[in-house]
């Protein structure tokens, strides 16, 4: 490595803070990807019961029930999704990443750069409609050990992408020499 | 004997009987059940039929075997540092490992290899996508040979001659005694399953066969319902303890069966196995977690069971993977453990900063192990009292929970220190789990909204080869700790592997 020799006393107490940093949130658009998605599945959900109902007049008896039910699902849902939506953030430092999410538990996870093994870059099929993506971080850490952050403008993913991969070949360069 | 590894080899010759014997092995247990009643039934025309047939698949066996032999080639490449194996009968593969991805190399030899005189070699990357890199059948010379290639990425040209490797010494060997009071003292529930797993397919083939002879007229069912009457439950536990402690020793004395670790230049040598011998050739600084657990038993013997893990592929859910990534040491004492610890990690642990969890730790399990089993249990023995008499017995289950549980929040504890993560748990089985701070590949740390005010908090260190937990810490000082350790993996350029 072509730097000098450094080795001068850490202060544990100016190291650089994770939580003090400021996240980006996924963006606003991705709350209708979102709705839309729960949206859908709500329809599907609806018309099975629905033919349910219409096959079987006992079940049709219950409607009631069965409909209120279904209401206070689809508000719980939707409460529920917009509350997470609202709790996650990201954020990219020079040498990680860092992702916070969690409706209940507030949980931020931290991938070093340099243990990055790949990296890749989702668009699904309502995602693109509103042209955002989802970044995808794997490390050897396993399942727990990988990030996805969803909602991000494709634009930006691409760059942030591309920042990675550039970091990436940079560390595996320094290895090497 | 030079080998050179950079032309395509075959497998040896003899090695053909292997391969039909695999193949021959798979189709003995899928026809398992045809086979037993052909030989039963004795019916003349239905065996001449079973017998032609079964030249056939004989024939197609050794031709199969014979051209999976004649496409199987392995060379290493030196320039681009690869190990490329040829494979295949009718769909050809073409398998490339990269070197410096190779975790460990085995060099096994199962029954019918030691027969013919031959031995398995097997490589073990991580990262990959599950692909197993296994050779069947090569003489020894060879296998040591190409397996200090795969390891140590010499050039190929200047070929070690095998009686030219320097000499190995031995760092721990052990006894049958020792592997005697391993099996005594550990892995209970690992055999309760193999129990388990013996003793249902057992039952359920004896009724097929009976079933297949139209024999069965409840004879199965009616002899576990005699074979419980007879005994009392006392005795029948007793009997299932005896076995499992059986199991345990016998399963232990099979595995460990002359367990060795000897160094070897850079790597460490493990070896053992009664029927089948298994070589292990593994590079220090490529395992991820250090653990060693021991008991209440084993404290008293000066006995310690040791885990070296590495990285698992991420596929690894199969049980034989995992086995084959964390390598178990089946008995050492507390200074052979230092003198591993010290192979592996550099020097032993000390003067490390202690962080125990707060009482909080207590409240979850509590609820869940004992006063929801509690309540569900009073919430029956309200509607039958023939329930209800069994009060006695919650109550002991109620102080033995409470207790098990406070003593696994007194175990609960984590040491730092610059060089060094600690992690301290277990109920019985007391675990210690050492890792370095580059070996961690990314930190989760978490809240529960409850415990803002309190200011407890939990992390989650992902390493290659499982998590490392800590819970109920204080929070502030966890999240310093997590900043600590991002400095140290992201400023050190050291590798994880």
């Amino acid at each position: 490595m072509s730097q000098p020799f450094t080795n001068e006393n850490i202060d544990l107490e100016r190291l650089p803070a994770f939580e003090s940093i400021s996240f980006a949130k996924p963006h606003p658009a991705y709350w209708k990807v979102i709705a839309i998605s729960l949206l859908l599945w709500l329809l599907i959900l609806g018309a099975s019961i629905t033919i349910l109902c219409l096959l079987d007049p006992q079940i049709f008896a219950q409607i009631s029930y069965i409909a209120s039910a279904y209401v206070v699902l689809a508000i719980a849902l939707f409460l529920i999704y917009r509350a997470s939506f609202k709790k996650r953030g990201y954020a990219l430092r020079e040498k990680d990443l860092i992702y916070k999410s969690g409706l209940i538990a507030e949980t931020t996870t931290i991938v070093p750069l340099n243990r990055i093994q790949h990296v890749a870059l989702n668009e699904g099929l309502i995602s693109r409609m509103f042209k955002l993506g989802k970044l995808q971080v794997y490390t050897a850490g396993g399942q727990s050990g990988h990030l996805g952050i969803a909602g991000i403008e494709i634009e930006k993913a691409k760059q942030i992408k591309e920042i990675l991969l550039k970091k990436l070949d940079q560390i595996e360069n320094e290895t090497i020499a | 004997m030079a080998y050179d590894f950079s032309k395509p080899q075959r497998q040896s010759a003899i090695g053909i009987i292997i391969m039909a014997a695999d193949t021959t092995r798979h189709f003995i247990k899928a026809l398992m059940v045809p086979i037993v009643v052909a030989i039963i039934k004795l019916d003349k025309e239905f065996l001449s039929y079973f017998s032609i047939g079964i030249l056939v698949l004989f024939s197609i066996v050794s031709l199969y075997a014979y051209l999976s032999y004649r496409r199987f080639t392995f060379y290493l490449d030196a320039q681009k540092q690869e190990f490329v194996i040829n494979k295949g009968v009718f769909n050809l593969t073409q398998l490339v490992v990269q070197l410096d991805k190779i975790q460990q190399v085995n060099i096994n030899q199962n029954l019918l290899q030691k027969i013919i005189g031959i031995y398995g070699l097997k490589v073990d990357t991580a990262g990959a996508e599950g692909h197993e890199v296994s050779i069947r059948a090569i003489p020894q010379g060879l296998a040591i040979s190409l397996r200090s290639h795969l390891l140590n990425r010499t050039p190929i040209q200047d070929a070690v001659p095998v009686s030219a490797l320097p000499e190995e010494t031995t760092i721990l060997k052990v006894s049958v005694s020792t592997l005697f009071k391993t099996g005594l003292t550990s892995n209970y529930g690992r055999s309760i399953g193999l129990l388990l797993a013996f003793i249902y397919p057992l039952y359920h083939t004896t009724k097929e066969l009976l079933q297949a002879f139209k024999m069965d007229k409840g004879q199965v069912e009616s002899l576990v319902e005699s074979a419980f009457s007879l005994f009392s439950i006392g005795i029948l536990m007793l009997v299932v303890l005896l076995i499992i402690i059986a199991i345990n020793i016998i399963s232990t004395l099979v595995k460990f069966f002359d367990f060795q670790i000897s160094k070897h230049q850079h790597a460490l040598l493990l070896s053992a196995g009664l029927l089948a011998k298994k070589n292990t050739l593994l590079s220090p600084h490529k395992v991820q977690v250090t653990a060693y657990r021991q008991n209440y038993f084993q404290k008293k013997m000066n006995l310690l069971n040791m885990k070296l893990k590495q990285a698992d592929s991420g596929h690894a859910h199969r049980e034989q993977e995992l086995q084959s990534a964390n390598l178990e040491i089946p008995g050492c004492n507390a200074q052979e453990r230092d003198e591993i610890i010290t192979m592996i990690l550099g020097k032993i642990p000390s003067d490390t900063a202690l962080f125990l969890p707060n009482w909080r730790f207590l409240n979850l399990p509590i609820l869940f192990r004992v006063l929801l089993p509690v309540a569900i249990f009073l919430l029956v023995g309200n509607k039958l009292p023939v329930v209800m008499a069994y009060w006695p017995l919650a109550v002991c289950y109620s102080l033995f929970a409470v207790f098990m549980i406070y003593i696994s929040y007194r175990r609960h504890a984590l040491s730092v220190n610059e060089e060094f993560i600690i992690k301290k748990s277990g109920i019985w089985d007391v675990g210690h789990e050492i890792i370095l701070p580059h070996k961690i590949q990314a930190i989760t740390v978490f809240q529960y909204p409850w415990h803002k005010s309190v200011d407890v908090g939990h992390v989650n260190l992902h390493t290659a080869a499982g998590i490392i937990h800590f819970k109920y810490g204080n929070y502030t000082e966890i999240k310093k700790l997590a900043n600590y350790w991002l400095y140290q993996v992201e400023s050190s350029g050291e590798e994880w592997m």
